[in-house]
Order: C-alpha cells, then structure tokens, then sequence
C-alpha cells in the first residue's frame, strides 16, 4: 500500500480530506497539522511575512496580529529597507517575527507561504511576481502595478505558479460599495451610461530642495528597487513616492486604483477590456514630483456603451473630498469615496432587492473592512479556489485605467486601447511606454 | 524649421528665475523639436537644480511630441540629436546626460540608435541605464549588441546582460538569475 504525506501547505490548499482521499491514496495527515477540537491545528495557520511596513503596512500588520490572535496566521517576518521602521515593526510583533532588510530572505524560506506587500507602488510587480514564482500567495497593496506590462506579468506569475494574489482594493469587499453595486446591478437609477468621479487636486511641491545623502537607515537602492538609478532627494519618501509619475502615479493610480476597481465592480464592466481614453491635465512647473496637479480623462467603453470620467477636481456632486456618482435613466446616485471608509448613500442602503433580482456576493467575516479583505484573502486559499474578490486580472484591468489615462495626458493625445491583444492602436511610441525595463537585479 | 529666435527665447525662459515663467515655457516646448535639443542639454549642468530639471523636462515634451504617430520625420531628427548627447565628444559630456539621453532614445529609437546606445555598455556610469534602455527596442541588433557585450563585460554585469538576453529569448550558457538571491542583512534584531 502507497502512502502519501500531504504537506501542511498542500493541506491548506485542499478543500476536504475527501477530495484528497478520491486521488486514490490513503493519505497520511502529519498530526501538526490536524488540532484540538475547537481550535485551529499550529500547522494549519498560514504563515506569513510581511514586505513594507510603513504608511499603510502599519495598518496591515496590526491586522495581520490580530488575525494572529485569532489563530489564522503566523506572522513569521517583517521586512523594511528602512532600519527605523523595520525596528518599530519587530517591536510591534513583540521581538517574535524574524526582522528583514531584503525581502528575498522572505521568499527562500520554506515555512512562509505567503506574504503581504506594502512597499512603494513600483515595486508592487517585482516582489509579487517574485513571491509567486516561490509559491508563496500574495496580499499585495494597490494599485497593482505601475505599467501594463507589469500587471501582465503579475497576471502570469499567479496563474503559473497556482497562488492566490489579492491586490489591496478593499471595497469590493466592504459593505457601502457591495450595497452600491447591488443597488445599481438591480436598477436602482435605470441603465447606467456616465460614471463621473470627483477628486481633490494632487500636492505641488512649492520647496523644492537639492538631492542629498539618504537618511540614516535608510537604504537607498534597495528603496529604488527596479527605478533607474539617481542620487536621493527628501521628496520622494517616505510617503511623496505618491507624486511621481513613475511610482505612485498621482491621484488617479492611488485613488483612482480604489474607485475606478468599485465602478468595474458596480457596472459589471471587468470584462469590458477596450476602451478609448483621453486625458488632459497640468503638472506642477517645479519641484520634483510630476504628477497631475489637476486632471480630465475620459474613457469610453463600446458593448455595452457607457462613459467614465475622471476630475481632478471634477465635479463634485457629494459631500466629501472625493467620490463617484451613477448618473441613470430615472436619477443618479452617489457613491462618497470608494464604498470602504465611508458608508453608502441612504437610498443604496435602503435598497431591497426586487424579484428575480442578482445578489451580489461578498465576504462578510469583519466588520473592519481591512480585515474583511483580507479574510477574502485568506478564504480563497483555503477552499482552494484562489480567486479572491481583487484577483490579481481584475486589478490588473483597473490598473489598466489608471495607467493608461497617464499615459494619455503625458503624450497629449487620444489613445485606443485594444484590450484583447494588451496594446494601443495605431501608436508605437505609446506602445514603448507600456513597460519600463526594471534595474538589475530588481527584475522581473 | 524652428527660428532661432524661438529656441533663444525658449532657452532664455529655461534661464529664468521665474518659476513660472520656467514651467510654461517646458511645459510648451514639445513643438520646439531637434533644433532645440543640444541648447536645453547644455543647461541640464546648470548649478540651479530648478534649472536643470527644467531643461531635462523640456527636451522630454520634445521627444513626447515627435514620438506621436505621422511624425516619422520630426522623431528622425530629435533621434538624431539625442545620439549625439551620447558621445564622449558630447557638450556636456557627463553621465547624468549620457543616462537621459538613452531613456529618451528607449521611447523613440529606431534601429540606427543601437549601436550607439551599445556604446555605452562598456561604461561603468552608463551601462545599467543603456541596458534598460536598449530592452525598449525591438529588433535582432539589440540582441546581437548585448551578446556582444557579454563576451567583454566585467563579470557582474555579466549576470545582467544574460537576463536581458533571456528575456529577449535568447539561449545563456552560465551567468543565473540573481533576482532571487537576497543579498541585505539588516542590524535590526
């Protein structure tokens, strides 16, 4: 008689002892991974290692231990190029994770299965892509990536190497944007055809200042990663990264990466991958950071025909700094911005479904809706179909907006963009800055 | 032909300590074309940060605007003024320049820009820059000049020009990926 040892990660992969059973095998669970009645198995926690640990990456991992707390994962590493945070970090775990500098230490060890990233936008696609290819499941902060090319190679890695990667949209996992959808999807407001967004203008930087050394701790070229080499300057970090156009990508790739993925969602729109796209806007005339101070884009998608708009300013119908709105055949309807901090409009709230009406899924396991994606996360590991509710293609696809609406305003014209062969029509020179060649070793 | 009045008063508002009167001319130099080129490159080693962004900022409206479809004849000429900011003879010769001009070149290039772009393999201040910027190209000659390189570079950089070449499908004896291989360690803990 053969007996097959099914590893701890295989395990977390396999829905029910059955299904591993009807391969045929008697199948030997090693007793680490089963546990006590009422409590998860040691060995059936994911373990985790977390890359970035600043802004954002604060949030996370105080989400990641609680998630601890609970028993669902082990939180095994920290990771930061930066000595300050990445002491702050370690001392958050309490001494217990083991502190990084460089992340790759993270994706050669065996024990991690996954990991959670929250560096700098332009690194997105290099660690995610690496953590993919060392089987690890990724959580991966938005905007998924920072070029087309890059987001193609995200889509891959994940497919080919069979992991789950979330990318860090958290509305369509919240209630204010998944009670938005159901009301628009059951035609609270008719047939959508325009979809406006409003946004604050981005920062200018009106004190520029000469590059200088890096700061203590900080490493640099492990900072820049896959950008070009050049000498520090205090406006690109911690934080700025978010206004230059080759990282962060202005309002439209940070906000936009949120609010336009809930738009896809609400007009069911993530297979409409064509479109044409025309933007126009002003930069700021000195200081560093280049990214649109503000902005108009237009996208237009074909079959069915509808209309997104994004403003900076825009045109802001709601109460708060930035949002959407439907615009309908009988009305229009507000969403305040992106369906995840703020809750839905009254009516999108009140919304009964009516007969025969579409139920929209989502996962519903926290009220916290940061730690209600990634407990989307977490699930489509474990029932093993790997296909969150912010797969990798669809943020891909949203990315694919944001980029492509820089791209528009930085080379002054319209832009056709054919979704099914990933290139735009007609332009060659558009079509070059579809990637970025990354520096060595930082590759993809 | 751009008037020679329009690229001194195109330069002259470069100059300027204006920041205004700096941001609206850079931001409207992409119709100043070629002619423009080797003016505004001159001013990308002004001492005045502010300046010398401005330049570098201005050139690249020119490369944007040339780069737009039908204008064959206009991305030819900047082309070519963008391969003489390469060369050791160039004004200004310095690296921060040479590493601009082959990004610039990376968006429009044709296959004429090559080899001299491959030039600058064999320069340690450049090399990572031109091998990025050579990877934007399409066409066998970028291939032919990486491998030619690999025969001659110094060994870590060896590693990178195999890469390249793997991406480009082409077969590598030797010289692994690195990407994966962790090099940092942290004092932290």
């Amino acid at each position: 008689m053969t007996l097959r040892r099914i590893s701890r990660r295989r395990f977390l992969q396999t829905t029910t002892l059955v299904a591993a059973g009807a391969a045929g095998f008697p199948t030997v669970l090693p007793r680490s991974v089963l546990g006590a009645p009422g409590q998860p198995g040691a060995n059936s926690r994911l373990v985790i290692g977390q890359i970035g640990t600043g802004g954002m990456g604060a949030t996370h991992l105080n989400n990641l231990l609680r998630f601890e707390k609970e028993g669902k994962v082990r939180l095994a590493a920290v990771c930061d190029c930066d000595d300050n945070r990445l002491q702050a970090a370690w001392e958050n775990t309490q001494k217990q994770a083991s502190p990084y500098r460089d992340y790759r230490y993270i994706l050669e060890r065996k024990d991690i299965d996954a990991v959670l990233i929250a560096t700098p936008d332009h690194w997105h696609a290099v660690q995610t892509v690496h953590a993919c290819q060392t089987g690890k499941h990724v959580y991966v902060e938005k905007p998924a990536s920072v070029t087309i090319r890059e987001g193609q190679a995200m889509v891959e890695a994940a497919r080919t190497n069979n992991v789950a990667v979330q990318v860090g949209a958290q509305a369509r996992t919240a209630k204010g944007a998944w009670q938005t959808c159901r009301a628009i999807r059951n035609g609270i407001i008719g047939k959508v055809r325009k979809v406006t967004c409003w946004h604050y203008a981005s920062p200018q930087d009106d004190t520029p200042v000469p590059d200088s050394e890096p700061p203590e701790g900080l490493d640099w070229d492990l900072w820049l990663g896959p950008l070009p080499w050049r000498p520090y300057n205090r406006r690109y970090a911690p934080g700025t990264f978010r206004w230059l156009m080759e990282s962060g990508g202005g309002q439209i790739r940070d906000r936009g990466a949120h609010q336009f993925s809930t738009i896809l969602w609400c007009m069911e729109a993530d297979h409409q991958t064509s479109f044409t796209v025309e933007a126009s806007g002003t930069v700021p005339k000195k200081g560093l950071w280049d990214t649109a101070v503000d902005m108009h884009v237009v996208y237009q998608f074909k079959n069915p025909d509808w209309t997104l708009e994004w403003g900076q300013p825009g045109n802001k119908v709601g109460q708060t700094e930035f949002g959407n709105v439907f615009w309908g055949e009988t009305g229009h309807l507000v969403l305040e911005w992106e369906g995840g901090y703020r809750p839905a409009n009254p009516e999108a709230v009140a919304f009964q479904l009516p007969p025969g009406g579409k139920e929209v899924y989502r996962t519903d396991e926290y009220e916290d809706f940061n730690m209600n994606h990634k407990a989307d996360w977490l699930k489509s590991i474990r029932e093993g179909h790997l296909r969150p509710a912010v797969d990798i293609e669809i943020a891909h696809r949203t990315a694919t907006l944001c980029n492509l609406g820089n791209l528009s305003m930085l080379l002054g014209r319209k832009l056709v963009w054919d979704g099914d062969r990933q290139e735009v029509v007609g332009d060659p020179a558009a079509n070059r800055l579809l990637s970025r060649p990354q520096r060595y070793p930082y590759c993809l | 032909m751009i008037p020679t009045e329009s690229i001194d008063r195109l330069v002259a508002a470069i100059r300027d300590g204006n920041d205004e009167v700096r941001g609206t001319a850079w931001q409207n130099a992409g119709p100043a074309g070629a002619p423009a080129i080797p003016h505004l490159a001159s001013l990308m080693v002004n001492p005045n940060f502010e300046v010398m962004r401005s330049a570098r900022r201005a050139i690249q409206r020119i490369v944007r605007h040339a780069g737009r479809p039908g204008a064959e004849t206009e991305a030819r000429a900047v082309e070519k003024e963008l391969i003489a900011l390469l060369g050791v003879d160039a004004a200004p010769a310095t690296a921060p320049v040479r590493r601009e001009a082959l990004w610039w070149l990376s968006e429009i290039g044709s296959e004429a820009a090559v080899a001299p772009m491959s030039t600058l393999l064999g320069d340690p201040d450049t090399r990572e820059d031109a091998r990025c910027a050579l990877m934007r190209l399409p066409g066998d000659a970028v291939s032919g000049a990486l491998r030619k390189a690999l025969a001659t570079a110094p060994e870590p950089f060896r590693f990178a020009l195999a890469e390249s070449l793997r991406q480009r499908g082409e077969v590598v004896e030797g010289y692994p990926s690195q990407k994966l291989t962790p090099t940092k360690r942290t004092a932290v803990g």
